[in-house]
Parts: C-alpha cells; sequence; structure tokens
C-alpha cells in the first residue's frame, strides 16, 4: 500500500480542532492508529515523486530504515494520543499530531528539500507543544527553544545551497568531508537537533517545561529524526564516534546533580542518543542496526518513562526529587510501570534496552574501538545509577515525605501498559526487531551466557556502589549551569553593550562631524580668506555707504581663474 | 550491622564471579578474560562518577534555584 502516513495525522489534526472536546481524543485516536496501520502496511520500495520546473521531489521513500522509523514514529504517536486522552486544551495535541507528521515526513523524504521543508514544520509544530505547557517558563523557555532551532534550520539551508550550487543530487544520501562546507554546515544543524553538546541545551531546558503530556511527544521525534539523519547522511564520519561517547557521559555527570525529575530524564535521552551518534560514527553494518534499534527501543522505554515521571507529577503536583518520596505504596501500578521503563534503558537482560544497546557496544568491540567500548559501559552505569535506582529510589522508595496524591486519569495507566508490554515484548523476542533491520542480514545474538552474565555483574556492581553512596545522591534544591547560559545570562550584557556600544558611536561621530563642519565654515564660508583677498563684510552692516568697489576683487584674480581653468582643459585634452 | 544483607550480597557476589567462570567470552579485550571484571568495573564506576559530578557539581556547575529568574526574557 502506498499512502504517506503523515496524511492521517494531519487530517486528524485539523479536524480535532473543529469538533466539540468529547470528539477529540477518539479522532486524534483514530487518525494516529491509522497512521500506525499505514505505516506497517508501506510496501518497501514505495515512492511518491514529483517533478516541480526542474526539480525532482520524492515525498516518499520506503526501505528498510525509513520503514522502520515511520513505525516506530507512529506507534508512539498512538501511545502519546493515549496519555493524553483527557486532554481538555484544545490545540496542544493537534501540534503534537503535525509535529509527529513532520518527523514522518523527514523520515520519508527522499529529497534535500523535501527533508528541510519538512524539519522546518516539526520545529514550529513543537515550539506550540512546548508553549503549551502554558507557564510562563514554558513560554520563555519556547522562545530560546526556537532561537536554537532557528538557527539550526538556517544551518541547514546554507549547507542545502552550498550542497546544491555545487553539483551536489537533489537525493537524499551520504555526504563526505570532501563536500567541505556543505557537509560542516548540515552536519551542525542535524547536531544541534540530536542535542550533540555544546547544542544540547535546548533540550533539557524546554522539555520538562512543556505539559506532562506533551514532553512525551517532545522526547520521541527531533533528537530521533536527526539519528536518522545521521545514519542516513553522516555515517562512518569518526567526529561522531567521539562526540557520542562524550554525549553519553556529559548526560550522566549532569543526571548527578538534577533534582527535576523530567530534566534528569532529559539529560539521559543526550546520553541515550549519544549511544546511537557513536554507533553511527562506527559505521559498520552492526553498528548502523544497532544505532537505529537503539533508537527504536529508546523512544519506547524513555516514553515509558517520561510518562511514570508525568504520572508522578499529575498525582502529586510536585516534580523535584527533594520533594518526593515513599509513593511506591500509593502507586503501586506506576511504580511497576516504571520500573520496566528502568530496566529497560539500564540494559537488564529481557528488555529491549539490553538488546539494542549491547548490539552497539559489541560494534565498538569488534571495530576495535576498545577505549569506547569500555566508555560507553562506563555510561551505562550511569544510567542504571540514576534511572533505575536514584530516580525510583527517591520519588518511589525511599524516605516517605507523606505526600498527597491524586487518582490519575486510566488511559495514562493505559498508555504506560502499552509501551511496557513493547518495552517486554522487544527485549524477550528480539527477532522482532532484528528482522526489520537495515543495511544487509545482521547476524546478532545477545542471549549469549558471557553477554548476559558481563551485564547482571555491572548492574550487580552498580547496585552496590548506590547502596554504599545513596547518602550522596538525594535531590539537592539547585539547577546546573549548562550552555544554555550562554544564551540565557550573556544575552542581557551582550545586548546592553551592543546598544549603548552603538548608541556611544553615533554621538561621537555626530560630535566629531559638527566639530568639523565648525571649523570647515572658517575657511568655507570666504575662501579669500586665504588668497589674502578677505573684505570686511560687515563693513555695510556699520551704516557706512555702499560702494561695489570695496567688494569688487582685482582683475587679476578673474585672469587666475580663467588661466588655470584653460590649463587645466588642455591638459586633460592633450 | 544487620547479617542478612550483607550475607545475601556476599552469595550473589560469589555467585556472579563462579558465572563468569563458566561463561566463555568471545571477545578480545582483556578485561573480559579477568573473572568479575564487569563487577568491580560497575562498582568503581559508580563510584567514580558519583564523585566526579558531585565535586564538579559543587566547585562549578551547581546554583541556586533561582539563578535564571530575573535574567531571563
Amino acid at each position: 500500500m502506498t499512502v504517506h502516513p503523515a496524511i492521517f495525522l494531519f487530517a486528524a489534526s485539523g479536524l480535532a480542532v473543529w469538533v466539540p472536546r468529547l470528539a477529540r481524543a477518539p479522532l486524534l485516536f483514530c487518525g494516529a492508529v491509522s497512521a500506525l496501520v499505514a505505516a506497517v502496511l508501506l510496501s518497501q520500495g514505495a515512492h511518491w515523486s514529483y517533478t516541480v520546473g526542474d526539480v525532482q521531489l520524492e515525498l516518499l521513500r520506503v526501505d528498510e530504515l525509513s520503514h522502520l522509523f515511520g513505525v516506530i514514529f507512529t506507534l508512539i504517536t498512538v501511545i502519546g494520543v493515549l496519555y493524553a486522552w483527557h486532554t481538555v486544551q484544545r490545540g496542544e495535541h493537534s501540534a503534537a499530531l503535525v509535529y509527529a507528521g513532520g518527523a514522518l515526513g523527514v523520515v520519508y523524504s527522499g529529497d534535500w528539500i523535501s527533508a528541510f521543508v519538512w524539519w522546518e514544520l516539526m520545529a514550529l509544530a513543537s515550539l506550540i507543544v512546548i508553549w503549551s505547557g502554558d507557564t510562563p517558563r514554558a513560554l520563555a523557555a519556547g522562545y530560546r527553544y526556537v532561537f536554537v532551532h532557528a538557527t539550526a534550520g538556517g544551518l541547514f539551508f546554507a549547507g542545502l545551497l552550498v550542497h546544491l550550487t555545487f553539483g551536489g543530487g537533489m537525493a537524499l544520501g551520504p555526504l563526505n568531508e570532501s563536500g567541505g562546507w556543505a557537509y560542516g554546515l548540515i552536519l551542525t544543524a542535524v547536531a544541534i537537533n540530536a542535542a550533540i553538546p555544546p547544542f544540547h541545551a535546548w533540550l533539557t531546558d524546554a522539555y520538562p517545561e512543556a505539559s506532562i503530556t506533551g514532553t512525551v511527544f517532545l522526547s520521541a521525534f527531533t533528537t530521533k529524526t536527526a539519528v536518522y539523519l545521521l545514519i542516513r547522511v553522516f555515517a562512518g564520519s569518526e567526529l561522531l564516534v567521539w562526540a557520542g561517547v562524550a554525549m553519553a557521559l556529559y548526560g550522566v555527570v549532569y543526571a548527578v546533580l538534577e533534582n527535576d525529575i523530567r530534566r534528569l530524564l532529559g539529560y539521559h535521552i543526550i546520553s541515550q542518543v549519544g549511544y546511537m551518534v557513536t554507533a553511527v560514527g562506527i559505521g559498520t553494518p552492526l553498528a548502523l542496526g544497532g544505532a537505529a534499534a537503539h533508537a527504536f527501543c529508546h523512544i519506547l522505554y524513555k516514553a515509558l518513562l517520561l510518562m511514570g515521571a508525568g504520572a508522578v507529577i499529575t498525582a502529586t503536583g510536585r516534580r523535584k526529587l527533594s520533594e518526593l518520596g515513599g509513593l511506591a505504596q500509593r502507586m503501586p501500578v506506576v511504580t511497576v510501570l516504571y520500573m520496566v521503563g528502568a530496566f529497560s534503558i539500564s540494559g537488564v537482560p529481557l528488555f529491549n534496552g539490553f538488546v539494542s544497546k549491547s548490539m552497539i557496544v559489541s560494534a565498538a568491540s569488534e571495530a576495535e574501538f576498545t577505549s569506547v567500548e569500555l566508555l560507553l559501559t562506563l555510561a551505562s552505569i550511569g544510567t542504571f545509577l540514576h534511572t533505575g535506582l536514584k530516580l525510583p529510589y527517591f520519588m518511589l522508595f525511599g524516605p516517605d515525605r507523606g505526600v498527597e496524591t491524586h487518582p490519575l486519569p486510566q488511559n495514562k495507566i493505559i498508555a504506560m501498559t502499552m509501551a511496557a508490554i513493547c518495552c517486554v515484548g522487544l527485549g524477550l523476542f528480539p527477532a522482532l526487531l532484528y528482522g526489520r533491520l537495515v543495511f544487509q542480514a545482521i547476524d546478532y545474538h545477545p542471549y549469549t551466557t558471557d553477554h548476559v552474565v558481563a551485564s547482571l555483574q555491572l548492574l550487580v556492581g552498580t547496585g552496590i556502589g548506590f547502596w554504599l553512596l545513596a547518602g550522596k545522591l538525594g535531590g539537592q534544591a539547585t539547577i546546573s549551569l549548562d550552555t544554555d547560559w550562554l544564551y540565557r545570562k550573556m544575552t542581557p550584557p551582550v545586548f546592553a553593550f551592543a546598544v549603548l556600544g552603538v548608541n556611544g558611536a553615533g554621538r561621537w561621530l555626530e560630535h566629531r562631524g559638527a566639530r568639523f563642519v565648525n571649523a570647515a565654515l572658517r575657511v568655507s564660508a570666504n575662501p579669500y580668506r586665504l588668497l589674502g583677498l578677505n573684505r570686511d563684510l560687515s563693513a555695510g552692516v556699520r551704516g557706512e555707504p555702499f560702494d561695489a568697489n570695496y567688494y569688487r576683487f582685482p582683475i587679476g584674480v578673474s585672469v587666475f581663474w580663467a588661466l588655470t581653468g584653460l590649463i587645466l582643459l588642455a591638459l586633460v585634452l592633450w | 550491622m544487620k547479617i542478612g544483607p550483607a550475607v545475601s550480597t556476599v552469595l550473589v557476589l560469589v555467585v556472579m564471579v563462579a558465572l563468569d567462570l563458566l561463561a566463555d567470552p568471545h571477545s578480545e579485550a582483556w578485561w573480559h578474560q579477568l573473572p568479575g571484571f564487569d563487577l568491580l568495573f560497575g562498582f568503581l564506576g559508580c563510584a567514580g562518577i558519583v564523585i566526579v559530578s558531585k565535586a564538579l557539581g559543587k566547585v562549578w556547575l551547581q546554583r541556586e534555584e533561582g539563578f535564571y529568574d530575573g535574567g531571563d526574557p
């Protein structure tokens, strides 16, 4: 079948703004389910292309990679809409569906221009999702978000122009370093969207400020679309290996310090995307398959974790670790579902993170990036430490702070259960995922004895570490400086400097100009003064009788000018 | 100190290392040949992450919650 799945999302999104409140959620849900069905049924090799002028646009191009990303994007849209079923607000989830549609658009684009247009649509729609958080903080974070993403869009477009100007093909395909500026500009733009430090702060700044339901959508699309583009365009760029490793560890360090539960999970998005970026850099079939598989699994468990954190925030009205604790008994279902997500992200055997993360680590080992393997394992320790131990301990199990809880809407639990089933299902039957993987038949078996034992040892070792250090890990009521400091704190001084500086320069020029005019006036008012032929012009003012001869110049002056003119004329003509 | 958790922890550790001896590592890196390496790495890595991050936070990164208020557009 060849229907672009995004069509269903756009249709549902447009209609949902007009229908009465009761019909809105079912309509959005139907749109999302239709899109999922369409994405699953899309046949390999299907494509829609159009010729506009002499440009060949390809709106739909289906191969294994775009098929895989299309399926997970639509699946998470279904789960997200279900999680948001009870929402009253009119526009937010229409925007979320447009956002999902934009992500699908990028994934199915076969040419650069379509990809760029969809990418920009995604940025705009996600901005509306963030602003729907409807707080002053969300508004401010949204402005910062769009500032960063407008920059990314500009770089992408500039790179695209360079690429096309110097004879690059219209088809969306691999670029390499010989691409020069086009390569650099597009890579930077995609790196911003993939949240590679130092370009990552928009993510942890804006995502936790969106609404509870909005964050779930946000976590899925922007960074993973960037990962898709990295796989498609930049596979094998070795720079990315180290960028990815740095990313994986960067997120871990900040997660130690973070107090806001959704921001903590945001830092772990960065950390997890680091694995994918590293894998893209390694570029072997196993690594690229691992990147795609990890993106697939990550979307599921990260959404589950954020839905769990969102459920806690909905129930308690609190979002900081230092204000939460002891909820496990009052929210047992949420606790179990959250833990499924936590075990998945930590790579516990039988959960989906294990089957995808181990592909990447094995790929690093096979490609003889030994230090990369070790550093990714270290990041993996951090992941379990925070998402699997610290967050649940201080949020759900630890000291009870007597927090009051409100009942949760049932649809939230249903959505979380769906995501949890997917996480466990893929962990138990990894063939479901591996069978759809890309590039070439990948013969990979995660459940070997040494893998499982090594993973368990790592988890137990980390657990003991946490047990001994738990006292130091409680939430502290602080925030952490990150690269958003540059545009949050430095904007006012830079702005003031620019305004005062320009004003000052203007005033200085004006002053100097006036003095120059004054000085020039002395000479230019009466040039004959320079020739010693000055006449006192105030004679008439003093009441002396007018005498024309007094003002008349000697005939010699006229002769002088006439001769000078003649000589000049002769010189020019000669 | 309660004896239960300590005994069960030691038991788990012993089982883990024993399993390692049974497993047949098919990786090249030398550390995969050492029994119990991942156990130790997990523990030291965890401690390292906490100590380094906390130190960074203390001397540089952590600020009071109102740090950005008022300065924001």
